[in-house]
C-alpha cells in the first residue's frame, strides 16, 4: 500500500481516499488470471476454515463465537483485489455457509429460544460489510418468525445497505438482500395488520434497492483509469443481471395490477433509467422492462415508455428497444387475433381507443425527429419494425403499410440530400435496411398486384441505385413466377412494368454496358413474366399485349429480342382464340387482321434492331398461324409474312450454316401452308429453288435443292391432290440435287447425300409422284452401292450404310406387302 | 418485548434524501496522469538524455487547464520534488533511484538508456506524480501547476499557492 506522509502524522492513503476520494487510488488492480486464481483460493480457504469453526460453535450453541467466525468469514468480501467474476464465486461460497447460521437461528427462534437484542447485537460487528450481511441474515429470521416486524425491518435493511458505497461490494450486498427477501415480501393489497405491510411497501422496498444498485452499477463506469474503459464496460455488463433482478422481483409481485404498475412501478423505474444518463444501463434496463413485465402492462403504458425512450442517451441503441417492444406486442396482438384494447389519454384527460400501429407510428416519428443523432439505418430499421407490425396486426389495413413506406421515402430523401447522391448506394447499411423494407411486403403478400396498390412502393424502389433496383426487380419477378400470379388488366401491366423499370430499359445511372450472363438470365425472367400477362377476355388480352409492347419497346435490341417473342406468341395464340370465338364475335376476322398487323409491326421492330434470324422465324411462325386460321384476306397476309421472311434471308443472313437452316425452315413452312394460289405460290417456290441452288457449299446446295422438291409436290390432303403439284419440277429438283452431290470431293459425304436423296425419292413417290420411277430409284441404289464399295470403313461410313440399309429394308417391306393406295415399286431389284 | 428492542434497534438518524443528480453525477475529483512516450535524444554537445510525455486529464477546479501534455525529464521531476520538499507541509514520496551505477563508464550495455530501465523509471515516475498531484495540499503549489501544465519550467519562478475554485 502506498503511503503519503504528513510531516507530523502518518496517514494511510486508504483513509485519505474516503475523505477526498482521490481518483488515482481507485484503480482496480488488474491482476492477471493466475493472480486472481491465487487470491480467490486464499479467500476460499479462509471461508472454509471460518465456516467450519462457525458450524462447530453452532453445534455447541455458542452463538457469540459463531457470529465472530461468521463475521471473519464475511470479512473476505471486503477485498478490492478480485475481479467481478472471482468476487461472485467468493460471494456464492460465503452466502452458502451463511445459510447454516440462518437455519440455526430460525430453528432456535421457532422453538421459542429467542436471543434477545440480536438485531442490535450484530450491529456491533467491527466492519461494515460483515455487519450488514449479518444484519440482513438476522433481519430475515426476525421477519420469518414475526411478520409484525416485516414492514419496519425491510425498510431498515434497505436503508442500512447504503453504508456500503463501493460499487462491487455494494452490488453484491444488495443482491444478498434481494435474495433473502425473495419469499417474504408483502404481496397483498390490504394487510390484516399495518405492521406487516402491503404490496406498496414491497414496491417501495424493491424500487429503492433498484435505485441504489443502479447508482452503484453506473458509478463503476467512473472507476479506474480511462484506458481500462473497455474492460470495465465488459465487467459491468457481467454484473447487469444483479441490477435486473430487481425488475424481475417487481414483476413477480402478484398483487401489482395495471394501475399500480402505471402509477408506481413504471414511473419509479423509468425515473432512475432516464436520470442515470448511462447508455449501458439504459439500454439493458429498457429491454429488461420489456422482457419481464406482462404484455397487458406494456399496452396500457406505451406512451410513457416510448416517451422515455426519446429521452435516453445518444449512445443508446433505441432502435433495438423499440423493435423488441413492437415484436412482443405484435406477437401478443396476433395471439389475440387483433383484439387488443388499447386506449390513450388525450390532453383533455379523455381516453380514446386507438390502434396499436397508430401509437407506435406516432411515437416512432416523434423519436426519430427528436434524436437527430440517430443513424439513418436505425431509422429505417424502426420503419421495418413498424411495417412488420402493420402487416401482422392489421392485415386488412393496406393504408398502414403505405404510411410506413411514405415515411421511409421521406427518410431516404433526407439521406440523399445529406449525402448529395442521387440514389442510395449499394451495400451501405442504409441500403440493406431499405432492401429489407422493400422485400418484406413482397414476401408477405406474394402478390405483385397488392404491391402496385401501394402508392409509395414503386417510388421507394427508385431511391435505390441501379444494382439495388435490379435486385428488387428480379426478386419481384421471381415472386410472380413462383406464386403464378396473373396480371389481367392493361393498367396493372403498366404498373408492374414500371415497377421493374430497371429490367425494361437502360437506366440513367447505369454503369456497365456489356451483356453478361446475368443480363440474359434477367431478360429470360422478363420473358417468363410476360406469359403471366393474361386476361380471360380476348379483347382485353389484346390491350394487355399492346400495353406490354409499348412499355417494352424502349428496351433496345438487347432486351426486345428476349421480351418480344413471348408477346408475338401470345398474339398468335390470341388469334386462335378469336377463331374459336367466331360464332360469338362477328368481328373476329377484323380482329385477327389487326392482331397480325400488330405482330407484323412488332417483328419489324426486331428487324429494325438489326436482328435477322429471330424475326425470320417469327414471321414463319406467323405465316403458319395465318394459314391455319384462315380468316378473310389471309392469303395476302400470309404471303406478306413469308416474303418478309424470305427478304430477311436474302438481305441479312450470310453465314452458310444459318443460311441452310433458314432456307430449310422457309421451305418447310411453305410446305405446311395450303392457302396459296398459283399467283402467290409460283414466285415463292421459284425464289426458294433459286436461293437453294445458290448456297455456297455443295453439300448444303444438294440438300436444299432436294428439299425444294417438296415445293412442287405435296401429298394428298383429305383425299384431294394439291392443285399446284408439278411432278416433273419436283423430279428436276431431285436430279439436280443428285448432280450436285456427285460434285462433292469427299466420297463419304457423296454417299451420305445420295442416301438422303434416296429417302426423298421414296417419300415423294409414296406421296404419289409417279415421275419418280422405279428405274430412277434403282439407279440411285446402284450408285450408292458403288460409292460405298469404294470407301474405307469408318464411323461415318458405317452410319451411312446403316441409313441406306434401313431405306432398303423399308422398300423390301413395301415390295412384300404393297400399299394399295400408293404407287408401288414393281420391278425394283434390291438384292 | 422483542418488538420494543427492534424498534430501538431500527431507530436511525434522519438523513437527507440524495437527489437523482447527485446520485448519478460523475465524480468531481477526476485526475489522471500518464507518463508515456519516452524519447532518448542526443543533447547538443552534451550527453544523451531521455524525456517523457506527462499527460494530464482532470476535472478538479484547482487546475486551470483540464487537459494538458508536456515533456519532462528526470531532472525536472527532481526539481519538483525539491520545491515541494521546501515549500509544502508534505513529506514527499521518493523518486525512483538515480541509478548511479548504471552511469559508470565501461558497461557492457546501454546503461540508463536500456529500454528495460527506461520502462521501470517511467512506471516509477508515473506513480510518483500521481501521488503528488492527488494530494490536496500539493495541489495548491504553484510549482506543481507549472510542472504539469506549462510548456517549459521557469526555475526562477516565484513560489506560492494557487487558489482556483
Amino acid at each position: 500500500m502506498s503511503i503519503v506522509i504528513f510531516k507530523n502524522k502518518l496517514v494511510n492513503i486508504f483513509d485519505i481516499y474516503h475523505i477526498y476520494r482521490s481518483q488515482a487510488e481507485m484503480t482496480n488492480q488488474a491482476s492477471p488470471v493466475e493472480e486472481q486464481e491465487k487470491l480467490l483460493e486464499e479467500a476460499l480457504n479462509v471461508v472454509k476454515v471460518q465456516a467450519f469453526q462457525m458450524k462447530r460453535c453452532l453445534d455447541k450453541s455458542k452463538l457469540m463465537d459463531a457470529l465472530k467466525h461468521a463475521s471473519t468469514m464475511l470479512g473476505e468480501l471486503r477485498t478490492s483485489l478480485l475481479s467481478p467474476k472471482s468476487y461472485y464465486e467468493l460471494y456464492m461460497a460465503i452466502t452458502d455457509e451463511l445459510r447454516h447460521l440462518e437455519l440455526y437461528l430460525l430453528e432456535e427462534f421457532q422453538k421459542g429460544r429467542k436471543v434477545a437484542d440480536l438485531y442490535e447485537l450484530v450491529q456491533y460487528a467491527g466492519n461494515i460489510v460483515p455487519r450488514l450481511y449479518l444484519l440482513i441474515t438476522v433481519g430475515l429470521v426476525y421477519i420469518k418468525t414475526n411478520t409484525n416486524l416485516r414492514r419496519d425491518l425491510l425498510k431498515d435493511l434497505v436503508e442500512m445497505c447504503r453504508g456500503v458505497q463501493h460499487p462491487l461490494r455494494g452490488l453484491f450486498l444488495r443482491n444478498y438482500l434481494l435474495q433473502c427477501t425473495r419469499n417474504i415480501l408483502p404481496d397483498t393489497t390490504e394487510a390484516p395488520n399495518e405492521n406487516e405491510g402491503t404490496v406498496r411497501d414491497a414496491i417501495d422496498f424493491v424500487l429503492m434497492n433498484f435505485a441504489e444498485m443502479n447508482k452503484l452499477w453506473v458509478r463503476m463506469q467512473h472507476q479506474g483509469h480511462s484506458r481500462d474503459k473497455e474492460r470495465r464496460e465488459r465487467e459491468r455488463s457481467e454484473l447487469r443481471i444483479l441490477v435486473g433482478t430487481n425488475l424481475v422481483r417487481l414483476s413477480q409481485l402478484e398483487s401489482v395490477g395495471v394501475e399500480d404498475y402505471r402509477r408506481l412501478v413504471l414511473p419509479g423505474i423509468l425515473e432512475q433509467v432516464v436520470s442515470c444518463r448511462d447508455a449501458i444501463a439504459q439500454e439493458y434496463l429498457m429491454e429488461c422492462i420489456i422482457q419481464v413485465f406482462p404484455d397487458e402492462f406494456h399496452l396500457a403504458n406505451l406512451q410513457p415508455f416510448l416517451k422515455s425512450c426519446a429521452e435516453l442517451q445518444p449512445g443508446v441503441n433505441i432502435k433495438n428497444i423499440i423493435i423488441a417492444l413492437i415484436e412482443r406486442l405484435a406477437a401478443y396482438s396476433q395471439r389475440n387475433e387483433g383484439n387488443v384494447n388499447l386506449s390513450v389519454v388525450l390532453e383533455d384527460g379523455k381516453e380514446q381507443e386507438v390502434q396499436l400501429f397508430e401509437v407506435f407510428s406516432d411515437q416512432v416519428a416523434a423519436i426519430t425527429q427528436s434524436r437527430t443523432d440517430m443513424p439513418s439505418e436505425d431509422m429505417l430499421s424502426l420503419q421495418l419494425a413498424l411495417l412488420k407490425l402493420a402487416q401482422r396486426c392489421h392485415p386488412d389495413k393496406l393504408s398502414y403499410v403505405d404510411r410506413v413506406l411514405a415515411h421511409t421515402d421521406r427518410i431516404c430523401a433526407d439521406i440523399q440530400q445529406t449525402s448529395g447522391k442521387d440514389h442510395i448506394e449499394h451495400n451501405t447499411a442504409v441500403f440493406k435496411e431499405l432492401m429489407k423494407i422493400l422485400k418484406l411486403p413482397a414476401d408477405h403478400y406474394k402478390n405483385i398486384l397488392t404491391l402496385i396498390k401501394l402508392q409509395n412502393y414503386a417510388p421507394l424502389i427508385k431511391r435505390l441505385n441501379q444494382p439495388g433496383r435490379l435486385m428488387i426487380a428480379v426478386h419481384l419477378v421471381n415472386d410472380v413466377l413462383e406464386s403464378d400470379t396473373t396480371v389481367s388488366v392493361p393498367e396493372d401491366v403498366d404498373a408492374v412494368l414500371s415497377m421493374v423499370d430497371v429490367l425494361v430499359k437502360d437506366q440513367s445511372d447505369q454503369v456497365e454496358e456489356s451483356i453478361t450472363e446475368d443480363f440474359v438470365e434477367e431478360q429470360g425472367l422478363m420473358a417468363r413474366l410476360i406469359h403471366h400477362f393474361k386476361s380471360e377476355s380476348a379483347d382485353q388480352q389484346y390491350q394487355i399485349l399492346s400495353a406490354a409492347r409499348k412499355a417494352l419497346q424502349s428496351g433496345g435490341a438487347k432486351r426486345i429480342q428476349h421480351t418480344f417473342p413471348p408477346i408475338v406468341f401470345h398474339a398468335y395464340q390470341l388469334a386462335f382464340t378469336y377463331k374459336e370465338l367466331k360464332d360469338q364475335d362477328e368481328m373476329w376476322e377484323k380482329k385477327c387482321q389487326k392482331i397480325f398487323q400488330f405482330c407484323h409491326q412488332t417483328i419489324s421492330m426486331l428487324v429494325k434492331a438489326e436482328l435477322a434470324e429471330l424475326p425470320l422465324r417469327l414471321y414463319l411462325q406467323g405465316a403458319l398461324a395465318i394459314g391455319e386460321i384462315g380468316f378473310a384476306n389471309h392469303e395476302t397476309i400470309a404471303y406478306e409474312y413469308l416474303s418478309q421472311a424470305f427478304s430477311l434471308y436474302e438481305d441479312e443472313i450470310s453465314d452458310s450454316k444459318a443460311q441452310l437452316a433458314a432456307i430449310t425452315l422457309i421451305i418447310a413452312t411453305f410446305e405446311q401452308i395450303n392457302c396459296f394460289g398459283a399467283e402467290n405460290a409460283e414466285p415463292m417456290r421459284t425464289q426458294c429453288a433459286l436461293a437453294a441452288s445458290k448456297l455456297l457449299k455443295k453439300p448444303d446446295q444438294s440438300r436444299a435443292v432436294a428439299l425444294c422438291a417438296h415445293l412442287f409436290w405435296k401429298g394428298a390432303k383429305d383425299g384431294k391432290q394439291w392443285p399446284l403439284n408439278e411432278a416433273s419440277r419436283a423430279l428436276d429438283c431431285l436430279k439436280k440435287a443428285a448432280r450436285v452431290a456427285q460434285q462433292c470431293m469427299d466420297g463419304g459425304i457423296q454417299a451420305q447425300l445420295l442416301a438422303e436423296l434416296l429417302g426423298r425419292y421414296v417419300l415423294l413417290r409414296e406421296r404419289g409422284n409417279d415421275a419418280l420411277t422405279t428405274n430412277l430409284i434403282q439407279a440411285i441404289i446402284q450408285k450408292i452401292r458403288e460409292e460405298l464399295a469404294n470407301l474405307d470403313q469408318s464411323e461415318e461410313v458405317e452410319q451411312v450404310t446403316k441409313h441406306f440399309h434401313n431405306t432398303l429394308q423399308h422398300l423390301q417391306s413395301r415390295l412384300d406387302c404393297p400399299d394399295p393406295d400408293s404407287l408401288g415399286y414393281e420391278g425394283l431389284q434390291l438384292a | 418485548m422483542a418488538e420494543d428492542t427492534t424498534a430501538d434497534a431500527t431507530r436511525r438518524l434522519n438523513v437527507k434524501k440524495q437527489t437523482l443528480d447527485d446520485a448519478y453525477a460523475a465524480p468531481a475529483n477526476f485526475l489522471e496522469i500518464d507518463v508515456v512516450n519516452p524519447v532518448t535524444t542526443m543533447g547538443v554537445g552534451k550527453k544523451r538524455y531521455t524525456d517523457y510525455e506527462v499527460r494530464m486529464r482532470t476535472n478538479l477546479p484547482v487546475f486551470k487547464v483540464k487537459e494538458s501534455s508536456v515533456r519532462r525529464r528526470y531532472s525536472d521531476f527532481e526539481w519538483l520534488r525539491n520545491e515541494l520538499e521546501r515549500d509544502s507541509k508534505i513529506v514527499v514520496p521518493p523518486l525512483p533511484g538515480k541509478a548511479l551505477k548504471r552511469q559508470l563508464p565501461f558497461r557492457g550495455d546501454d546503461g540508463i538508456f536500456e529500454d528495460e530501465f527506461i520502462e521501470d523509471r517511467r512506471k516509477g515516475l508515473e506513480g510518483f506524480i500521481n501521488k503528488i498531484a492527488g494530494h490536496p495540499l500539493a495541489q495548491n503549489e504553484r510549482c506543481l501547476h507549472m510542472f504539469l501544465q506549462e510548456p517549459t519550467i521557469d526555475r526562477n519562478y516565484v513560489p506560492g499557492k494557487i487558489r482556483n475554485t
